[in-house]
């Protein structure tokens, strides 16, 4: 990953400024010793993870580089850094549709980002024209897949890159509780049994479904996402997850 | 905004063939604000389920984080409720049988909760 240097915010630790003039220079291996001492004395920093990876990523570690990027997404939620990072990671790999969820992710947080947005426009560019089915994981948080029994707690997954398992425990509990009024509102309404419930806000577009047996389902997408394939997604997801539930039992 | 210009948006929402009814909404108390050929539905009902699904929805978003909702799409296997936020706490709702023009209605909504906004 030789692109230009990021900008570094002011009052960082000496480290990152070292360990990335290192990096620019080629001498990777005395930048990752560098980045890594630092490391053990600021264990959170962001900024010191995403150099962690861009320098894995120059020297063709994509494992560790994968591994550093999702530190710093822990560690700061939504970083744009590490977002590239993955997003670059899952070009290389010809993983497109997650390079594309990647950069939506950072264009939702960053919308007026050029070089983003031009990311963005040669990532959906290169994808095959016709129907491509994204690849679903549920036990990958990036995925922003959530699946959650019948009482609310967690079986798997989360809601997005960087959140924290407390928030998604958090948010399967809400889902079960919305599920379950969405049920008893469409049963008093003559609506039937609930097929999904979309939301949408100005940020994100979710997909709550139900999942035999009792299980709900939940799928994030950012706001740019067309509802009709979120909906699609959803449902493919609720297919997996039913196998996903028998094979658990 | 007076409640004959609410009742004339409405009337437009009905229009679309399969929607059995529409209304503005108060979330804040489930109370109906206006509404437009609920013949078959209670709009108290309906306000009263609205305020309750937006209420969820809204605890929902904030566990994520993400913004609060602007929108609810419910789909049943026997119709569909769509809610849109207007001019909070108002939401625009409206009641659709199986086989409706979903995403006109969609469409219609967004742009009605504009101009009660």
């Amino acid at each position: 990953m030789t692109d230009a240097p990021r900008a570094l915010p002011a009052a960082v630790p000496a480290f990152l400024e070292l360990g990335e003039r290192l990096r620019r220079r080629g001498q990777l291996e005395a930048a990752a010793t560098v980045t890594t001492a630092g490391l053990g004395q600021h264990p959170t920093a962001a900024a010191a993870h995403d150099l962690l990876g861009r320098i894995r990523a120059d020297q063709g570690d994509d494992a560790a580089a994968e591994r550093a990027w999702r530190t710093a997404l822990a560690c700061a939620p939504g970083h744009l850094g590490a977002l590239k990072g993955l997003a670059f990671l899952a070009f290389r790999a010809r993983n497109l549709p997650a390079a594309e969820r990647f950069l939506e992710t950072a264009v939702a947080r960053a919308p007026h980002d050029a070089a983003l947005l031009g990311a963005l426009d040669r990532v959906r560019g290169a994808r095959p024209a016709g129907p491509l089915e994204e690849p679903l994981r549920l036990d990958d948080p990036a995925s922003g897949l959530l699946l959650c029994d019948a009482d609310g707690m967690r079986l798997s997954g989360a809601l997005g890159i960087g959140q924290s398992a407390e928030s998604a425990d958090s948010a399967a509990a809400e889902a079960t509780g919305l599920l379950r009024e969405a049920s008893r509102s469409a049963r008093l309404l003559g609506l039937g049994g609930v097929r999904h419930l979309v939301v949408e806000s100005s940020d994100v577009r979710l997909a709550v479904m139900a999942v035999p047996p009792g299980a709900a389902l939940v799928a994030r997408r950012p706001a740019t996402t067309p509802i009709g394939r979120l909906v699609a997604t959803a449902q493919r997801a609720a297919v997996l997850a039913e196998r996903w539930i028998e094979g658990v039992r | 905004m007076s409640l004959a210009r609410w009742e004339g948006l409405l009337r437009e929402v009905i229009a679309i063939p399969g929607v059995r009814g529409a209304a503005l909404v108060s979330v804040d108390d489930g109370l109906v604000v206006a509404e437009a050929a609920m013949d078959q539905l209670d709009g108290a009902d309906v306000a009263a389920l609205v305020a309750a699904l937006v209420t969820r929805a809204t605890r929902l978003t904030r566990a994520i984080p993400a913004d609060a909702p602007r929108l609810l799409h419910l789909a049943g296997d026997g119709g569909t409720l769509l809610a849109v936020l207007a001019d909070p706490p108002l939401w625009l709702v409206a009641v659709a049988e199986p086989g409706a023009e979903v995403g006109r209605l969609r469409v219609l909504l967004g742009d009605l909760a504009g101009a009660v906004a």
